[in-house]
């Protein structure tokens, strides 16, 4: 197998002021993925990309990145990254920034242009490249700035809220475009709060609260243990339906029938008990725990670890 | 390379945007013209290309004190009053901001996480500021430059000498605003800290050169005894000079290097006496120019150099280290 693109062992910043933004993270990261970090506010999602590109220093560090060691200059290179509530210089056209940023990362205004055009093009931005920046709307400006991050073709991406801000049609586009980069073999780190975001297109999600992670795994795995299948009916139940009903493990709440458990085969005694007693099924639906889901209950759960 | 070129640009298109960038070359513009407007002739000179004119013994044409003159206007009134006084404030004021502008949560981000190094970008960034002076001195020099060989027919690429030491006074002060703003992301500190600094330099350059006429040259009373008295206060405050930015003398060594009539090194004495006419009682004169090149170049440049590289160096060195 590959090695991960991001291994870290032990990352650990201590703010000035003794705020301990990350307590000592691991993580790893496989290449080709989608890999959405979660967290609260103030949660440490910021502190640790920061790390990773340098921006900050960590107080204790120990890992890799693209091979090497984290705060390897040269490895930046390869690496593009969209900050949180990124701002621009605002006398610069958004063509330019664009380029600014291919020139930061060594490629000349030609080496760069039809990457350039290219990715104005895919982030919807084409007619207004000529246009300062200044003059942008919000999502505009994040379009722009997720041009710039894919200007030196990174393989490793981070997206820090990269939905902030951006309208629906927007968010589909920058889904979009972040399946388009995983074909294309880069690996997207993406921060976010914003949960539908994610389910849509990470392949793993790791959940930071307080400095900690406290859950990581697939997507798939993640949400798959919490399994069940919802029954609308299309007239309420009689009381002593209701009880039976009971019986067979089934719960039953505001006409809706609730089963516990993914599998499709306990599901059928109760099915032929309701089509018995001649209940109208409208409809039959598998829920699997959203992320949503996931993510209040473990960020309460760490909550309520905490010794106060 | 590619990203200094990319960082320079930057700063280019980031003067471009500035009102005051426009306005400040517009002045110069007009400051050069004036001056290229000062004519000589038979009789004496004319103004605003020959609008005005008046008889005049010594400045007409031909005459070797109207290259004094004219030479003199250049260094002794444009240069201190409109290049290292208006211009610098005005380069110090619309320069000020892009070091906190540079170092924003947001954007600082874009610059740093790029395979360049932190050293790098605050260099690049320094000099890229330091443009600001260099497009304005630069664009007047020559102005004055192409002017001198239309008054007086012949090249004098001496005058050029300015741009240079125009270039370090304003690094001086500049450095002083990228300490500060570095330190505190405030435009407004950086600004009054500079200004701090250079009346400070100013009011020291006048303490310490009144206590070297008075103590050392001849024409203040030639009182011996009361002359020894002050050398040790000289010292004091040379001793305390020597740390600031020497901003007044800098411009002035350009006398020492700027060549009148074929020779090199302007003389404020002929040039007083010049203006002064008459008038002049050259006895009253002598050691200006002993007393205008009393320290050395070396001295001079030399100290203000250090007193930047160490304001740099400690700018530097916390931009480097610190958490964004
Ligand atoms: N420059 C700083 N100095 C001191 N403390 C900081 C600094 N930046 C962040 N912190 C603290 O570190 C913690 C983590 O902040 P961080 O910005 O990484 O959170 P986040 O997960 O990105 O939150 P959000 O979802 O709001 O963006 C917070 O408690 C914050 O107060
Ligand atoms: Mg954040």
């Amino acid at each position: 197998m590959e090695p991960p693109v991001l291994d870290l062992k032990h990352v650990r910043k201590v703010y000035k002021g003794k705020v301990e933004a990350l307590q000592g993270i691991a993580l790893q990261v496989p290449p080709g993925s989608v890999f959405g970090l979660l967290g609260p506010n103030g949660a440490g999602k910021s502190t640790l990309v920061k790390i990773l590109t340098t921006i900050i220093r960590a107080t204790e560090c120990e890992g890799e990145m693209l091979g090497q060691p984290i705060g390897h200059k040269p490895s930046l290179q390869k690496v593009g990254y969209l900050p949180e509530h990124a701002r621009f210089p605002d006398y610069l056209t958004g063509r330019q920034v664009v380029e600014y940023s291919a020139g930061m990362a060594g490629f000349t205004v030609r080496q760069a242009s039809s990457r350039v055009e290219a990715l104005l093009e895919l982030v919807g931005m084409r007619d207004w490249a000529q246009r300062k920046v200044r003059t942008y709307s919000k999502g505009m400006k994040q379009r722009v700035g997720i041009a710039q991050a894919l200007v030196n073709d990174p393989k490793l991406l981070f997206l820090d809220e990269p939905t902030d801000g951006v309208d629906p049609e927007g968010r589909r586009e920058i889904r979009e475009i972040v399946k388009r980069m995983r074909e294309e073999g880069c690996t997207v780190f993406i921060n976010t709060h914003l949960l539908s975001e994610l389910e849509q297109v990470a392949d793993r999600v790791a959940i930071l609260a307080k400095g900690a992670l406290v859950r990581e795994g697939d997507l798939e795995e993640l949400t798959k243990s919490k399994e069940e299948y919802e029954i609308v009916l299309a007239s309420p139940l009689s009381d002593e339906l209701v009880y039976k009903l009971e019986t067979l493990s089934a719960v039953v709440a505001n006409g809706h029938i609730l089963f516990k458990g993914g599998d499709p085969k306990q599901l059928q005694p109760v099915i032929d008990f309701l089509r018995h007693h001649e209940v109208v099924i409208q409809s039959i639906q598998r829920n699997r725990l959203s992320l949503e889901e996931l993510f209040l209950e473990v960020v309460e759960q760490s909550r309520n670890e905490e010794p106060t | 390379m590619i990203a200094i070129i990319t960082l320079l640009l930057d700063s280019y298109r980031l003067l471009k945007a500035r009102a005051l960038f426009w306005i400040t070359l517009g002045i110069s513009g007009l400051v050069g013209l004036l001056y290229l407007s000062i004519g000589f002739n038979e009789g004496g000179m004319s103004l605003f290309f020959g609008l005005v004119s008046f008889e005049h013994e010594l400045f007409r044409k031909g005459s070797e004190w109207a290259e004094l003159l004219y030479i003199g206007i250049f260094t002794k009134f444009i240069v201190p009053l409109w290049i290292t006084w208006i211009a610098i404030i005005l380069g110090l004021i619309s320069t000020a901001s892009i070091f906190p502008d540079f170092m924003s949560e947001g954007s600082i981000e874009l610059s740093l996480s790029k395979p360049v190094s932190r050293l790098k970008i605050f260099l690049t960034k320094y000099l890229g500021s330091l443009l600001f002076m260099l497009i304005q001195v630069g664009l007047f020099t020559v102005l004055v430059f192409f002017a001198l060989k239309l008054r007086m027919g012949t090249w004098n690429p001496s005058v050029l000498w300015m741009v240079p030491l125009s270039l370090l006074v304003f690094s001086y002060l500049y450095a002083v605003v990228v300490l500060v703003t570095v330190i505190t992301k405030s435009t407004l500190a950086g600004i009054l800290f500079a200004l701090l600094i250079w009346f400070g330099s100013f009011i020291m350059n006048a303490v310490e050169g009144n206590l070297y006429a008075a103590a050392y040259t001849q024409s203040q009373g030639g009182d011996a005894e009361m002359q020894e008295n002050l050398k040790p206060w000289y010292r004091a405050s040379v001793a305390l000079y020597t740390v600031l930015p020497k901003t007044k003398q800098t411009i002035e060594f350009g006398d020492r290097l700027i060549t009148v009539g074929g020779q090199k090194g302007f003389s404020t004495e002929d040039f007083t006496a010049a203006l002064l006419g008459a008038e002049a009682d050259r006895e009253d004169l002598e050691g200006i120019d002993d007393a205008v090149r009393r320290n050395s170049g070396f001295y001079v440049i030399g100290t203000s150099l250090i007193f930047e590289g160490v304001l740099l160096s400690l700018a530097g060195w916390l931009f480097c280290r610190r958490d964004f």
